[in-house]
C-alpha cells in the first residue's frame, strides 16, 4: 500500500503561523476513516527534524502558511515542480524550511513521488492570536481540496 | 569612518537574530553589538493557564528544541507541589535528553556549522582516491571507497551543472579562510549527507517513549507511556530491543564519523584560535541520578568559572534571588523600578517596549535599547552557556571520561588547553560531549531494562494529580542543559493557576545585550579582535556565531515562494 504523509507546519503561538497545523488537525477530525492510510503529523517547526516524513512517504501533502507573489485572500496550491527547493545562508539550524527539506531529500534521492503543498497567506501573526478570521474563512476551502487530493493520491 | 557590518537574517517576515560588527584597521573586528529581532513572549502566553498543560505551550516556544523545554517545564511544576516522580520516569526522561543531546550536536555540526569550514564547491576537485586514503586513515568507517567518493562527487557535478545548487548555491565558497584540500572537503560533503540521514534514525527513541515525534508527550509527575513487557501497545521487549539498536549504531556514528570528521577538519584550523569571548561559564548541570533536587547526583555538574581560571568553581544557586537574574537597560522592556536593576525571574517582569527604530533602517542605536533579548547575568557577570562551559566545567572537575577525550583531542590536534578558549574549542566540545552523551543513552537504557527486570513498571505519580491537593500558592524552579546550554524555568502557581512563569533560554545569555554596566554578552565578546578576510562575506562572524548553536531563529516558518534572501550583509 501507498504511504501517505499529511503534515502541517508552522507555530500555533503565533496567530496565522498556526494555519498549517490547525489545517491538518481538522483534516484528521473530520477524516476518521482515513486513519489507516494516511499518517497525520504536526510538524511544527521542525525543520530537518521533519527529513524521515517527507523521505519515508510515496505521496505527501503539506500544509503552510506562505508568501505567495501575489497575496490573494484565497488558498494556493503547488504540486511537485513548482515548488522551489531553494536553500539559503542560516544564522540558526532552526532557520529551515520546507524547500531545504526537499533538497536534501532529493540528493539522498528519496523524494515522495507525489507532492503538493496547500498555503495560505497569513494576515495576522500576533502572539496567541490564534488564527485570524480572514485565514479562518479560508480553512474549509484548505481542507475541501485536502480531501480531494487525498483521494487523488489513492486513486493514482 | 570605520565600516560597519551587518549580518542580519530576515527569514520571511521576522527577522530572529542581528548583528553588526564594528570594523577598525586592518579589517579586524572592534566591537560587535548582538541583537534579537523577534520578541517571543512566551511568558504572557503562559500566564492564567493550568500548570499541567504548561510544557506542551513551552515546547512550542523554540522550533527544534521542543523536548528541552517540556522537561524544564514539567519539573518547575513538579518542584512548586513536591511532586517525586517515579525511578523509570526519571531513566526515561535521562534517555530522552540524551538522545535529543546527541541527534541536535550532530545535526548542528554538520548541518548549520560545518559548511562554515568546509567548501563544498572544492570538494568537486578532489581526487577520490586520495580522499578514500585518507578516510580510512582516520577512521574504520565502511563507506570510505574510491568507488563511493566518485559517485558521490559525480551526483555533486550533476548537481551543480544542472543549476540546482540548492543547499549550496548561497555559501561564500572560494572564500580565503577556507583552508580543506578538496580531499576533505569531499569526505565532509559524504559525511553531511550521511549524517542527515543518519538522525532520522536516532529520534525514533523520542516515537517510542514520547507516544510520537515531534512534540513527545510528557506529563507532571513522570511520563506519560505504559511499560508492560507483554503487552503489545505498551513499551515492551520488541519496542525495547529496537530501541538498543538505534543507541548502538549511533554510538558507532558518533565514534567513526562525527568525532573523527570533527579532528580532521581541525587539523586545518589550529591557527585561527579566535572566538573565545568573555571566559565566563554558566552550567545548572543535568542528568540527575537520583532526586532532580540533588545537586550532588548530576553526571553534569553545577558551578561556575569565571575568567578562564579552571582551578576555581564557583557553587551556583539557581534558587538565590541575587545570583541569577535579568536587566534591561540595552532591551526593548521596562521594569517597574527602574531598567538598571536585575531581577531574579521570580520577581521578573514582562513589559515589552519597542523603542527602536522604524523599519526599514540601517543600524539599531546601539548607545540605546537595541534587543528584544533581555540580559542575564550571574552576580552580575556576563556568561557563557553550552557544550564548551559543561565540557570546561567537567575538565576542571576532573571527570574522568571527559577528561581522556578532551586530552585525546588536544593530543591528536597538538596544541594545548588554551585553545578550547576559542570558537574551535566550541565545536569541539560539542562533538565531545557528543561522543558522552551517546555514551548516557546506554548507560539510560540498561538503567531502565534492569529496573524492569526487578519488577518495577510505575511510570508516573498521579498522588499530586488534582489542584484541590496543591497549596494555593507555590512557587518552583525547573532546569535543564538544553543542547545550547542551561536553561531555567521559574514559575508561580496560584490558585492552580500559573500566576507568572519566567524563562530564560540558553540563547539568551549568549546572545545577551549590554547591560547597565556596559558588560558585553558572550557574542559579542567573542567576535572583537576576529579579524576578517573579506568584509563583504562575513564568514568569520558567521563560524563564531554558529558556533554556539543559537537558537534566535526559533518559532517561526513562513515558507517564501519568491526565494528571498535571508542573510543581508551591508558595508556602510
Amino acid at each position: 500500500m501507498k504511504k501517505i504523509n499529511v503534515i502541517g507546519l508552522g507555530n500555533i503561538l503565533f496567530g496565522d503561523e498556526g494555519f498549517g497545523v490547525e489545517a491538518v488537525r481538522r483534516l484528521e477530525k473530520e477524516c476518521p476513516d482515513l486513519s489507516d492510510t494516511v499518517q497525520f503529523i504536526d510538524g511544527g517547526t521542525q525543520g530537518i527534524y521533519l527529513l524521515d516524513y517527507i523521505e519515508s512517504a510515496d505521496a505527501v501533502l503539506v500544509y503552510d502558511a506562505i508568501i505567495p507573489p501575489d497575496f490573494d485572500r484565497r488558498i494556493y496550491v503547488y504540486a511537485d515542480g513548482e515548488l522551489p527547493a531553494f536553500i539559503h545562508r542560516k544564522m540558526s539550524s532552526h532557520q529551515m524550511g520546507l524547500s531545504e527539506l526537499f533538497f536534501v531529500a532529493n540528493l539522498h534521492g528519496k523524494v515522495p513521488e507525489k507532492v503538493v503543498l496547500i498555503g495560505v497567506p497569513p494576515r495576522e501573526l500576533e502572539l496567541g492570536s490564534g488564527i485570524s478570521q480572514a485565514v479562518e474563512e479560508l480553512l474549509a476551502d484548505a481542507v475541501e481540496e485536502g480531501k480531494r487530493i487525498i483521494n487523488s493520491f489513492i486513486s493514482d | 569612518m570605520a565600516e560597519k557590518i551587518v549580518v542580519d537574517p530576515i527569514p520571511r517576515i521576522e527577522g530572529h537574530l542581528r548583528i553588526e560588527a564594528q570594523l577598525g584597521a586592518n579589517n579586524v573586528i572592534e566591537d560587535a553589538f548582538s541583537s534579537g529581532t523577534m520578541w517571543r513572549g512566551i511568558e504572557i502566553i503562559l500566564k492564567g493557564r493550568d500548570p499541567r498543560d504548561a510544557w506542551a505551550f513551552a515546547e512550542r516556544i523554540c522550533g527544534v528544541c521542543t523536548t528541552v523545554h517540556a522537561l524544564a517545564s514539567v519539573r518547575c511544576v513538579e518542584d512548586a507541589l513536591g511532586i517525586e516522580i517515579p525511578k523509570n520516569a526519571r531513566i526515561i526522561r535521562n534517555l530522552m535528553n540524551a538522545t535529543q543531546q546527541t541527534q541536535d550536536h550532530l545535526v548542528h555540526f554538520y548541518h548549520l556549522h560545518a559548511l562554515d569550514w568546509v567548501d563544498v564547491v572544492s570538494a568537486l576537485k578532489a581526487d577520490p582516491k586520495e580522499a578514500s586514503r585518507i578516510a580510512q586513515s582516520i577512521s574504520p568507517w565502511p563507506k570510505s571507497s574510491p568507488g563511493y567518493f566518485k559517485d558521490l562527487q559525480q551526483k555533486l557535478v550533476g548537481f551543480v551543472e544542472s543549476g540546482q545548487l540548492g543547499i549550496f548555491s548561497n555559501g561564500y565558497w572560494g572564500h580565503p579562510a577556507y583552508k580543506l584540500p578538496p580531499e576533505v572537503n569531499l569526505i565532509a560533503v559524504a559525511h553531511y549527507l550521511e549524517a542527515l540521514d543518519f538522525q532520522k534514525e536516532i529520534v525514533k527513541i523520542h516515537t517510542v517513549f514520547g507516544g510520537k515525534n515531534p512534540h513527545p508527550n510528557y506529563l507532571v509527575g513522570g511520563m506519560a507511556c505504559a511499560i508492560d513487557p507483554n503487552r503489545n501497545t505498551a513499551i515492551n521487549i520488541e519496542t525495547l530491543s529496537m530501541v538498543k539498536k538505534i543507541i548502538e549504531e549511533t554510538k558507532t556514528f558518533i565514534e567513526q564519523v562525527y568525532v573523527p570528521d570533527l579532528i580532521a577538519i581541525a587539523g586545518f584550523y589550529k591557527d585561527w584560535l579566535y572566538g573565545g569571548g568573555l571566559g565566563n561559564y554558566l552550567c545548572y548541570g543535568d542528568f540527575p541520578e537520583k532526586s532532580v533536587d540533588d545537586a550532588a547526583s548530576l553526571l553534569w555538574p553545577r558551578g561556575a568559572i569565571l575568567n578562564k581560571d579552571l582551578s576555581t568553581i564557583y557553587d551556583v544557586d539557581p534558587r538565590d534571588l541575587g545570583q541569577v537574574t535579568e536587566e534591561v537597560s540595552h532591551s526593548w522592556y521596562t521594569y517597574s523600578n527602574g531598567d538598571d536593576r536585575g531581577l531574579h525571574p521570580w520577581e521578573g517582569e514582562t513589559r515589552p517596549e519597542y523603542t527602536g527604530p522604524k523599519p526599514p533602517f540601517d543600524y539599531l542605536d546601539t548607545d540605546k535599547k537595541y534587543s528584544w533579548l533581555k540580559a542575564p547575568r550571574w552576580k552580575n557577570s556576563s556568561m557563557e552557556v553550552g557544550p564548551l562551559a559543561r565540557v570546561l566545567l567537567a575538565y576542571a572537575k576532573g571527570d574522568a571520561m571527559i577528561t581522556e577525550t578532551v586530552n585525546m583531542v588536544l593530543g591528536k590536534l597538538e596544541v594545548g588547553a588554551e585553545a578550547l578558549f576559542s570558537t574551535l574549542g566550541r565545536t569541539a566540545a560539542r562533538g565531545v560531549e557528543c561522543l558522552q552523551t551517546a555514551g548516557f543513552m546506554m548507560r539510560y537504557y540498561d538503567q531502565l531494562v534492569d529496573n524492569i527486570k526487578s519488577g518495577d513498571l510505575r511510570t508516573a505519580n498521579t498522588e499530586l494529580w488534582e489542584p484541590s491537593r496543591w497549596p494555593k500558592e507555590a512557587k518552583g524552579f525547573g532546569y535543564t542543559e538544553a543542547p545550547r546550554g542551561a536553561l531555567g524555568h521559574w514559575i508561580h502557581i496560584k490558585d492552580g493557576k500559573i500566576e507568572d512563569c519566567q524563562i530564560v533560554v540558553p540563547s539568551t545569555w549568549n546572545a545577551s545585550p549590554r547591560d547597565a554596566n556596559g558588560a558585553v554578552g558572550a557574542y559579542e565578546s567573542a567576535l572583537r579582535g576576529t579579524p576578517m578576510a573579506d568584509p563583504e562575506q562575513p564568514l568569520e562572524i558567521l563560524r563564531t556565531v554558529h558556533s554556539f548553536d543559537p537558537c534566535l531563529a526559533c518559532a517561526s516558518h513562513v515558507f517564501d515562494m519568491n526565494g528571498n534572501e535571508i542573510t543581508k550583509v551591508t558595508i556602510v
